[in-house]
């Protein structure tokens, strides 16, 4: 069959007029809409979750398209080099940066926790099992296990030795390594954790003075400090229990890692050498608020608070929602992981903070 | 759900990879890496990968701190990718944070390599050895070693730091306190065991062998234990004694060899080429192939190499790493080494003043030796003088006609230089003349046993005399000491390479940057 001239005209015609209608029927829909480009800055441990395909689909759904400039929590909201470059929002890795944000006259519009993801010492199962040994680490009932890191802080600061502490396998005096809290936002909070474990309650401004000393020796002590939670991931994997006998580092880190290739994950558990997280108790929670400066990006909190976003953050980011729990059941292909924190302190205020920054600079 | 679309997207860019990497693609970029020479058994690797994607690759062979100094703010970088031996060079001089995506390719532990019958005497073969036993053996003269500078290459930073790392007791890691006092004085005193230097550990390694060949022995190096295994892997071929890894129990410094990205504005096809590079590197088939090379990589990723217990080698064996210290600091150890607690040197600088050296020559040759005696500027890049060492200049023609002596000192120095100064080019050549009489003002000085000798012969020609000749004349005690060439203009190697290989030195190509090559020759003395 040959297709005419007319017919063919007319098809045309038919086609457009469909287009056209069917554009305007959904041009308001999540199935057409422009989405709005809103730009921002972002702590680098969610550019996975925000380079995801899944994510950026998801988000496109909703009317977002993100550019999202990576910079370290602490600097953007400080910076008036990053500040002057109006973003539409920023999304720093901790909900001190709130406060931080409010006393630098950032015009905050809204401000919402979005993901969580705890603050874990990062070590390995010959370390951990000496350590168990020796009382400090703890197997608790669903195989996770804590860690006494007062008292683990106590022994660095003391200067005791790996085979005091039950670990026959490393020499020397015990460590403990994060990034430069004046840089990267995982080691920020682990100065806000290692004040309030030695203030033994949530550090106040008139206790700084007189823990001083011991918080700038611990941090002094680590020797050479990454600038990147990244960074300091991929060294600790690369240099084992050896180089890294124990890292502070984002829980979701080693999840995300271990849903990225399944088949290495399982390499890995099969090995002698086996990551272990040890959740100290209590620990901080790393948040991520989304602080939202222009209209525009108002909506794009409760975006990402959506099911189907909070879905891909947890199942192929290791990332907790708002109120800390974890998605679905953790699969067997996983690091263990507590379904619930109980123990979780809160950062010392926003001025005590820069107080600890200023000292450790 | 998400996990399955996760799954599609990897299984589409891999599809896509697979496309652009394929046979009839578009040739692949022209790419460039600066590298430590430890990483030339990877080099093959490398090219493999470059081949199978059409694109010229180039790797150019520095010292760490070289590759650090090159990445420092103002610095015209001239490479896509550097692999250092170690990532604290690129946090110490990289400040505007050029370098990015760097990750470990493999780990190394430094570990001293002494010669089998010498550590069985020792009794190192049978217990755990600390830096204190390797100190006791220094003292009482049982034991010197190879070691490369701590100021130009990796390897002899990390033994350094291990050094000063050693007295440290229940600290971990060193502060700058540390840089006086017990610590400071233990690394000085292990330092004395140096008996030959370099600026690169792949050359040392070479050094090793081919003075075994010779039936020169050393007593140890200070090298990665995957440069052992290198070195032992031929003197097993050759039948000879191997060298014992020794794991100081105090803690070893780990290597973490990292590639990164250098941005330089070349488009994302060059960064996607990296991208592919690295991610092929660090591939299981990669990672097994770096493996077998007796290179560290997580067990995740390959097999380690077998064990060889004829000479402690295991690198599934967990060694203890010493913590580096703050980039701050270890600018500081650094400048502490070389002006106050390496062995001093003991240098002879011959200059070619003849004739052919007229015009861009002799300007050149003065520029270089402003540079390596103006205190601050040779501090810059670290290869100033300590107020122990000697210096000897000796500016040549068809003979030897001026000759300035002093130390280290400033004054000194100045003095030297001021001398430098008024030369001007004119006459013959005879470089042997010239290093004859820098052996005997050598031979001349007392003490010289505490020193670090070497001459320096900078030549631009054809010499008279004969290379043949003048190492037949050499006494034993005069043949212990290197002879490096540099070369300018169309100098003749063949006639320095000649001297160079008989008394264990090299020979530096000065014609595009002859400041540079006497900066490079530093770090062998």
């Amino acid at each position: 069959m040959t297709m005419t001239r007319r017919a063919f005209g007319i098809g045309l015609i038919a086609a457009s007029a469909l287009a056209t209608g069917g554009y305007f029927y959904l041009k308001d829909t999540k199935y057409l809409r422009q989405p709005k480009p809103l730009t921002g800055f972002v702590g680098g441990e969610k550019r996975g979750f925000l380079a995801n395909p899944a994510t950026i689909a998801a988000l496109r759904g909703d009317g977002f398209e993100l550019n999202a400039r990576q910079a370290g929590s602490v600097e953007m909201v400080r910076e008036a080099q990053i500040l002057r470059q109006d973003p539409d929002f920023l999304w720093p890795s901790s909900s001190v940066m709130v406060e931080i944000a409010k006393e630098n006259s950032v015009p905050i519009r809204r401000a919402e926790v979005i993901l969580n993801s705890p603050i874990v010492v990062y070590s390995w199962e010959p370390v951990v099992a000496g350590l168990e040994a020796a009382g400090l680490v703890r197997r608790q009932a669903d195989g996770t296990r804590t860690i006494d890191l007062a008292l683990y802080l106590k022994a660095v600061l003391a200067g005791r030795s790996w085979s005091e502490l039950g670990v026959g396998d490393l020499s020397g005096p015990v460590r403990i390594v994060s990034t430069d809290p004046n840089l990267s936002n995982s080691g920020f909070m682990f100065a806000g954790l290692v004040a309030n474990l030695l203030a033994g309650e949530v550090t106040q401004q008139s206790q700084l003075r007189a823990l001083s000393g011991d918080i700038g020796a611990l941090f002094h002590h680590m020797g050479f400090k990454s600038n990147s939670s990244g960074s300091l991931f991929e060294d600790y994997i690369a240099g084992g229990p050896g180089v890294y006998p124990m890292a502070v580092l984002y829980e979701n880190q080693l999840i995300e890692w271990a849903l990225e290739d399944g088949a290495r994950w399982q390499r890995v558990m099969a090995g002698s050498a086996k990551p272990v997280l040890l959740y100290p108790a209590p620990t901080v929670y790393s948040a991520h608020p989304l602080i939202s400066l222009k209209p525009a990006a108002d909506a794009l909190i409760g975006t990402l608070l959506s099911p189907a976003l909070q879905e891909i953050a947890w199942s192929s980011h290791g990332f907790r929602g708002p109120l800390g729990s974890p998605g679905a059941a953790a699969g067997a292909g996983q690091p263990t992981i507590p379904e619930k924190l109980t123990a979780i302190v809160p950062m010392p205020e926003a001025k005590v903070m820069l107080d600890i920054l200023q000292l450790l600079s | 759900m998400a996990r399955v679309r996760h799954a599609a997207a990897l299984a589409v860019l891999f599809g896509l990879l697979v496309a652009l990497s394929g046979c009839g693609s578009q040739p692949g970029p022209s790419f460039d890496i600066v590298s430590g020479s430890e990483n030339q058994p990877l080099e093959a690797l490398v090219q493999e990968f470059c081949k199978e994607r059409r694109a010229t690759c180039k790797m150019t062979y520095q010292g760490s701190l070289d590759i650090g100094l090159g990445l420092r703010p103002g610095q015209d970088v001239k490479y896509d990718a550097v692999w250092p031996a170690s990532g604290i060079w690129i946090a110490m001089f990289d400040s505007g944070r050029r370098v990015s995506a760097l990750k470990s390719i493999s780990q190394s532990p430094v570990v001293l390599g002494v010669r089998s019958s010498k550590a069985e005497a020792l009794g190192w073969t049978k217990a755990p050895v600390a830096m204190a036993d390797i100190l006791a053996a220094v003292e009482s003269g049982k034991l010197r070693f190879l070691m490369t500078s701590a100021t130009q290459s990796n390897s002899g930073a990390s033994a350094y730091i291990a050094m000063l790392s050693a007295a440290l007791g229940s600290k971990a890691v060193i502060t700058e306190s540390n840089l006086s006092g017990a610590s400071a004085d233990l690394a000085a005193r292990l330092l004395r065991g140096v008996e030959r230097s370099s600026g690169s550990s792949g050359w040392l390694a070479d050094l090793y062998l081919s003075s075994a060949e010779k039936g020169v022995v050393y007593d140890a190096m200070w090298n990665y234990e995957a440069v052992i295994k290198e070195a032992n892997d031929k003197l097993r071929g050759a039948g000879r004694e191997l060298l014992w890894a020794v794991y100081p129990s105090d803690g070893v410094s780990m290597a973490d060899s990292p590639l990164g990205f250098v941005e330089r504005g070349r488009g994302p096809e060059v960064k996607q080429f990296f991208d592919d590079l690295q991610a092929w590197l660090l591939s299981s088939a990669g990672q097994a192939r770096i493996a077998a090379t007796g290179r560290r990589v997580p067990a995740d990723r390959a097999a380690p190499a077998k064990p060889e217990p004829d000479w402690n080698f295991d690198p599934q064996r967990l060694v203890t790493a010493v913590p580096m210290p703050e980039p701050e600091v270890i600018r500081k150890a650094l400048v502490l080494y070389q002006e106050a607690l390496r062995r001093p040197s003991l240098s002879v600088l011959c200059l070619d003043f003849s004739g052919s050296m007229k015009g861009d020559g002799e300007s050149a040759l003065q520029r270089a030796m402003e540079f390596l005696l103006t205190p601050e500027r040779a501090a810059e890049v670290l290869v100033q003088w300590s107020p122990r060492d000697r210096i000897i200049v000796l500016p040549f023609n068809g003979q030897v006609i001026n000759a300035w002596e002093g130390t280290g000192q400033p004054a000194d120095q100045m003095k030297i230089l001021e001398g430098v100064r008024t030369m001007h080019a004119d006459g013959g050549t005879d470089m042997y003349a010239c290093a004859t009489e820098g052996l005997r003002r050598m031979q001349a000085l007392a003490g010289m046993q505490d020193y670090l000798p070497a001459i320096f012969v900078l030549t631009d020609g054809r010499s008279d005399g004969d290379p043949e000749a003048f190492v037949n004349g050499m006494s034993a005690g005069e043949r212990a000491v290197p002879i490096f060439g540099i070369t300018f203009g169309d100098a003749d190697r063949g006639q320095l390479d000649a001297i160079a290989k008989a008394s264990g030195g090299r020979v530096f190509d000065g014609t595009k940057d002859l400041t540079g090559a006497f900066r490079s020759a530093r770090g062998y003395n």
